[in-house]
């Protein structure tokens, strides 16, 4: 039985770097031959995500979203576009198993550790896991608090929070927060896009990946998004689909 | 020589190569290699459609074993060699931009208010002036060279929601400022925008 694997983003029509990630981490899942096919979908670039599975001849396809959290674009966007009617759609023969976003999926919690450490956290300090949030949909914000207290829960730093770009507890007032002297800041999107390049660094006033503040040091991580670890989480995730 | 859109494919003595304009810069034989010199233009304007013209020139790629003529052609023009088979066998899916239009929600629901003429000047303000591809979902035909497009695209659903706007309360028209980005309809400025606006203003002074 031939098995393809489909990985549908955002994509933007103003930034180059929002679809980046998908497409690498497609290229690296291909390098490995694990699927006969691996292909990308993007809600706003192209392969469109209702064309994405144009000439796709595999016998079982995985839709694997590239998104962090459950919400509008994986509750509603992308089966409406890709025309799937569940986890499972049988099309023409070809069964579709739509997978959850891999931003829900309990190794990304792995990433955050990696990101943070990478910048130099360590036991003695705050780790802050910075989520997009959004006042319209509460499912947004659950992964954020989950993943933080999946970090918390390995006792790796001295203390973990989750605070939001658009919405209460804001990343504005995360100082606020923890006491620790040295607190690094995770993003938990997807993209080197504009919030994680631009308007984060800009409202939290960064000066770069570490920033002195009132005696105290913030570093600044890159996005859970584009480190190479996640693809495996991707294939974590496919492997946890349960068969028929 | 042949070619597809705006790329050239030629088959010489070292075999096939595909590129745009003058061959100077020999790309790596790989996809993620051509999709990076495709992703901006010669100005380092970020490219969001791929079939819009004015693809980077310069540059050329030997076709291997590693990437064949398809997965290089598409990591140009995605889907068009899919597209342009399932339109020769008569098995392309052609979905209308009425069905588009009325199935988008959230920011871009409004978009289905756009009138029947502004949905005919976004098509040809987008399709017929800026991209390669043949837009078969608006009763073109496309020729044995021709890339189909078999539906309305993002890009196209951005244009109608700012368009759809538009026809509320029409913005005053400024000087087209090849600087603003090629998608950002809502800023003055943007070519496409002034376009549009110029060519509506003319199809109401006519009428």
């Amino acid at each position: 039985m031939s098995r393809a694997l489909v990985l549908v983003g955002h994509g933007s029509h103003l930034n180059a770097n929002s679809s980046e990630p998908v497409w690498r981490h497609a290229d690296t899942i291909r390098s490995r031959r694990l699927f006969d096919e691996v292909r990308v979908g993007l809600w706003k670039e192209e392969p469109s995500l209702s064309r994405v599975l144009d000439g796709c001849t595999a016998d079982e396809v995985f839709v694997v979203p590239m998104f962090i959290s459950t919400g509008y674009f994986t509750k509603t966007v992308v089966p409406r576009e890709m025309g799937l009617t569940g986890t499972t759609t049988v099309r023409h023969g070809q069964v579709i198993r739509y997978t959850p976003p891999v931003g829900v999926h309990d190794s990304l919690a792995n990433v955050i550790v990696e990101r943070a450490r990478e910048v130099g956290a360590g036991p003695d300090d705050a780790v802050v896991v910075l989520g997009h949030g959004t006042r319209r949909d509460s499912d947004s914000e659950k992964n954020v608090y989950r993943m933080a207290d999946l970090v918390r829960e390995r006792s790796l730093f001295a203390e973990v929070v989750a605070v939001f770009l658009d919405q209460e507890p804001s990343m504005l007032n995360m100082l606020d927060l923890v006491r620790a002297p040295r607190v690094t800041v995770v993003p938990l999107f997807i993209a080197d896009g504009w919030h994680v390049g631009q308007t984060i660094p800009d409202d939290l006033s960064l000066e770069g990946v570490e920033t002195r503040r009132s005696g105290r040091l913030v570093r600044y991580s890159g996005p859970v998004g584009t480190h190479d670890s996640l693809a495996d989480v991707i294939l974590e995730l496919v492997e946890g689909v349960p068969a028929g | 020589m042949t070619g597809l859109g705006e790329i050239w494919i030629r088959n010489v003595g070292e075999g096939i190569s595909i590129g745009v304009g003058e061959a100077i810069e020999r790309l790596p034989s790989t996809v993620p290699a051509i999709r990076d010199r495709v992703r901006h233009d010669d100005r380092g304007s970020y490219r969001p459609l791929s079939g819009a013209r004015g693809l980077p020139a310069g540059w050329h790629v030997r076709i291997s074993e590693e990437l064949p003529l398809d997965a290089a052609i598409e990591a140009v023009y995605p889907l068009a060699t899919v597209h342009r088979a399932q339109f020769r066998d008569g098995t392309l899916r052609v979905v209308s931009l009425d069905e588009v239009l009325d199935r988008q929600s959230g920011r871009y629901e409004i978009a289905s208010n756009l009138s029947s003429a502004g949905r005919d000047l976004v098509r040809s303000v987008l399709c017929d002036n800026v991209c390669v591809r043949v837009p078969v979902w608006a009763g073109s035909s496309p020729g044995i060279d021709d890339i189909p497009c078999p539906e309305p695209c993002s890009v196209l659903v951005a244009l109608a929601r700012e368009a759809a706007i538009w026809e509320t309360a029409r913005p005053v028209a400024t000087d087209p400022d090849p600087d603003v980005e090629f998608a950002e309809f809502d800023l003055p400025g943007n070519v496409l925008r002034e376009t549009y606006l110029a060519r509506a203003r003319e199809e109401q002074a006519e009428s």
